[in-house]
């Protein structure tokens, strides 16, 4: 190397480092004013800056994605194994109710519909139920689904071996398979091969929403010989009925679903699809022309909706069939007095903070069952308004007048309300009751391991429905003997309503049960229900027959890719 | 002289195992002590509180925390790293090496970027000390430096992927051209450190003696500038490249979450989130064993440039 080339790299390195330089200015000088053009059209001029322009002509594809027959879209990893007695949680069954099927299935509008079975009958006393299953089912592997699956598939579910965090919840009614649990049992009685397409489930009580706990995972069919050849990793690749196949599942990476062509309901349009589970810069990704599927971020919300964004058309709002809540301890001082309860429910102001927090962006829950639930009713339902003048006197009448202990409300893991939202209820509480109480942030884990031992005093809680019935939010949260009620919720006019709902023949009658349970659920404070969550999605045009649905149900068989749409 | 260095590396390198048996014993405690343990996450809400009895008994979190030290250092010495909570299907083993592989890969093209360019920015520095150049070079590469990260990654991927479309933001693999941009963001504000102490060690060696005398024996400024200058200033670069080295393999967190890369970053924050127990010790033994490898390789790569470290280290050591 000569004097002059080393000179010459210097120079090199000196001009390089001012384009940069100059690249950052300009940009940030441009960017400041209006960056809200469509930004096709900027040439790049700037290549000598040497550092960024190693384009080897491959270009982007700007308007490839829509050319494909591949929905990309984003999710999370799944929290558990993709075996569906596993799955326990929205962000794993999205995958799992994809790729496995049971009995019945739910529709788009949360209609239980047949799926491997064509259709069933119910015996007079509602507690046999016979499913005649469709002759021309198929595993993704090909092999025929009879009867004798689904019996081992119970069984499997029920194994104390498995572990099954949900068998107990959803499939308790199957008579015998709380025995099988126990280990005292080898069989679950309640389920019987009648012949080699003829099941028969009998359960132990009549209850009212057998068919919507069976569209939950951990009743779906699995094949035996696959996991009896491979019982360590069967789930890497796992063999379902679903309309899709998993192809690929890299953690962290990529999720990918592969159309299953002998799909038994109606073959999916789309060829595959992808969840990306980088995360990342989702919006700007969507704007990118790189994902079908991404997030409107908060502070664009507003004009998004109102349709002054170029984003506006291709907003698509997701209900959730969710619910965010403060629940309290109620075995623990003060909230032992259902008077300091009430108050704490009436001294915050939950429109406000909708506003101005939020951007609008969720629902103010006025009740527990969201509106999309069925049994949902606007007038028969209310939750405290807010009323600081009455919580003060409430308060004055409590046992903790004057003298309301220290109060931890933890946050963390649960699905609940963001920490600037609790802050703002925080503050509330100070200015109107002038009760402090401390906000702590807890792990995850240890914030599940509180609300699961009881340990906890206040709490930023969330609840999605497993399946589109009232009981599941109304009977697992609140009946005094349920394993999901962890706040220690006793009220024996509630309990006898959520019985009597529970076995009533009459749907609208077992809905009106529901709603007067969920009354005086409120009435109590057993929890302040605080927002109904809404996710707030960007769907690129050519994406056809999206669901504006916020809740897990086998969806993307329905969606197609129309080029010409975009 | 090889003898003796040989029984260097072996002592230096037994020293470590005492090392990684403490970090071990430290961190294993720490995550059980900490409240909530992976069968809680596990489980999430909706479980029956006997299946989480049953779970902790099958990993053996009811146990005493030495007596699941004691099982858990027995699988490790039998290579066996134990299973990931969060992936069953998958053993540590599998959950963490795609990962290192990722980071590691980005983690080497930026620190290649970083030297190939802080040297000789520090050099033309050093040379042009007390012109305008000197101050303005230096300057540039620590505005670069100062930039926070979530300002640089939000602006580089509005003007670079989306104004000027060169690059799209999705990871497709480390050897895709979409890496270019999250690696330049990782190296780039790494110069300005490199190029300063190696400004700094030029200037200091331009002073030595050596390199009057080569001055005055007439040999041409390039020779003594790339034989005598350059090649003693470098001599602190080695410290620095290799206590670099097992940071590569650590990824850049910020990174990795703006650019959805899946590397060692995320993949440590979740396990640590998560807690996913196994994971999270196999990470950082992984760790603690790259750092005494590189200050091993360190000592010894110093005794080839500089003869007197060695003779020194190998007595004294």
């Amino acid at each position: 190397m000569s004097n002059r080339t080393l000179g010459l790299m210097m120079g090199f390195v000196a001009l390089l480092i001012v384009a940069v330089g100059v690249i950052f200015v300009v940009a940030v000088a441009g960017g400041g004013g209006d960056d809200d053009d469509d930004g096709g059209n900027a040439p790049a001029s700037n290549g000598d800056g040497g550092t960024d322009t190693r384009d080897d002509g491959n270009q982007p594809t700007v308007s490839g994605i829509c050319g494909e027959n591949r929905l990309i879209t984003f999710g999370s990893d799944p929290n558990t194994v993709l075996d569906p007695i596993q799955a326990r949680d929205d962000v794993t069954s999205q995958y799992i109710v994809e790729i496995f099927g049971g009995l019945v299935t739910l529709d788009l509008d949360l209609n239980v519909v047949p799926d491997i079975a064509e259709r069933w009958e119910i015996s007079e006393d509602r507690l046999t139920y016979t499913f005649f299953l469709r002759e021309e089912v198929v595993f993704h592997n090909g092999r025929r689904v009879t009867a004798d699956d689904f019996k081992y598939s119970f069984e499997r579910a029920a194994d104390p071996a498995e572990f099954s965090p949900t068998v107990l919840l959803y499939l308790d009614e199957i008579d015998g398979v709380r025995a099988k649990f126990n280990g005292d049992t080898n069989e679950v009685s309640g389920v019987q091969v009648i012949d080699e397409y003829t099941l028969q489930i009998r359960l132990n009580r009549p209850i009212g929403y057998f068919l919507q706990e069976l569209t939950y995972p951990v009743a779906f069919v699995v094949d035996r010989e696959q996991i009896e050849s491979n019982p360590r990793d069967w789930t890497r690749r796992p063999v379902g009925t679903g309309p899709f196949r998993l192809k690929t599942l890299n953690p962290l990476e990529e999720i990918v679903l592969i159309r299953n062509d002998r799909y038994h309901l109606g073959v999916a349009s789309l060829e595959e699809v992808v969840f990306e589970l980088g995360g990342g810069s989702l919006v700007t990704r969507f704007e990118n022309d790189e994902i079908h599927i991404g997030g409107v971020p908060s502070i664009e919300l507003a004009a998004v909706r109102s349709g002054d964004s170029p984003l506006s058309d291709e907003y698509r709002p997701a209900l959730q069939l969710a619910l965010g809540y403060i629940a309290m301890n109620l075995n623990k001082a003060p909230f032992d007095d259902p008077l300091v309860r009430q108050a704490l429910a009436l001294s915050i102001d939950r429109e406000a903070v909708n506003e101005v927090l939020l951007f609008d962006a969720w629902r103010v829950a006025d009740g527990i069952l969201p509106p999309e639930m069925p049994g949902y009713d606007a007038e028969a339902v209310t939750s405290y308004p807010y009323d600081p003048a009455r919580a003060v006197e409430l308060l004055s009448q409590s046992t903790y007048a004057g003298n309301v202990p220290r109060i931890v409300l933890s946050y963390g893991g649960g699905g609940g309300d963001p920490p600037d939202i609790l802050q703002a209820f925080q503050q509330q509480w100070q200015d109107n009751l002038g009760i402090e109480i401390e906000l702590q942030a807890v792990e995850t884990a240890a914030y599940l391991r509180e609300l699961d031992r009881g340990t906890f005093q206040m709490v930023s809680a969330g609840w999605i429905a497993d399946y589109p019935d009232p009981e599941d939010f109304v009977g697992k949260l609140f009946e005094s003997t349920s394993t999901l009620n962890r706040i220690g919720y006793a009220n024996a006019e509630v309990d006898a309503l959520i019985r009597q709902a529970a076995v009533e023949r009459d749907q609208e009658l077992r809905y009106r049960l529901y709603r007067e349970a969920e009354q005086l659920v409120i009435d109590d404070a057993a929890i302040i229900p605080t927002f109904w969550p809404v996710d707030h999605l960007l769907v690129r045009n050519c994406v056809q027959n999206w669901p504006d649905l916020g809740t897990v149900v086998p969806k993307f068989r329905y969606i197609e890719i129309d080029p010409s749409k975009d | 002289m090889g003898q003796g260095l040989a029984g260097y590396i072996l002592r230096r390198l037994l020293w470590a195992v005492p090392v990684l048996f403490v970090v071990s014993i430290v961190v294993f405690y720490m995550l059980r002590l900490a409240p909530g343990d992976p069968v809680d996450t596990l489980l999430g809400q909706r479980y029956d509180a006997e299946v989480a009895e049953r779970l902790r008994g099958k990993y053996g979190y009811d146990q005493p925390v030495y007596i699941q030290y004691v099982k858990y250092m027995r699988n490790v010495l039998q290579g066996d790293l134990g299973v990931s909570t969060r992936h069953q299907d998958f053993s540590v083993k599998e959950v963490i090496v795609p990962k290192i592989r990722v980071s590691a890969t980005m983690g080497l093209f930026a620190l290649v970027i970083v030297f190939v360019l802080g040297i000789p920015v520090g050099v033309y520095a050093a040379l042009s000390r007390g012109t305008p150049v000197d101050p303005l070079l230096i300057g540039s590469w620590l505005f670069l430096d100062a930039i926070p990260v979530f300002v640089s990654v939000i602006f580089a991927q509005w003007l670079f992927a989306l104004k000027l479309e060169w690059v799209n933001l999705g990871y497709e693999g480390v050897f895709h051209k979409n890496i270019i941009l999250p690696v330049l963001l990782i190296s780039l504000p790494g110069v300005a450190g490199v190029a300063r102490l190696m400004r700094a060690s030029v200037i200091q060696v331009i002073g030595e003696d050596y390199i009057r005398t080569a001055r005055a024996k007439g040999l041409r400024e390039r020779t003594v500038i790339i034989s005598h200058l350059a090649r003693n200033a470098m001599l602190p670069m080695v410290t620095v490249i290799g206590l670099t080295l097992p940071g590569i393999f650590a990824g850049s967190l910020f990174i990795e979450l703006f650019f959805g890369i899946p590397g060692i970053g995320r993949e440590s924050l979740d396990a640590v989130r998560a807690p996913d127990f196994d994971v999270v010790l196999a990470l950082v033994l992984f760790g603690s064993t790259l750092f005494v490898v590189a200050n091993v390789v360190i000592d010894v790569v110093y005794g080839f440039i500089d003869p007197r470290i060695r003779v020194g280290a190998t007595r004294g050591g």
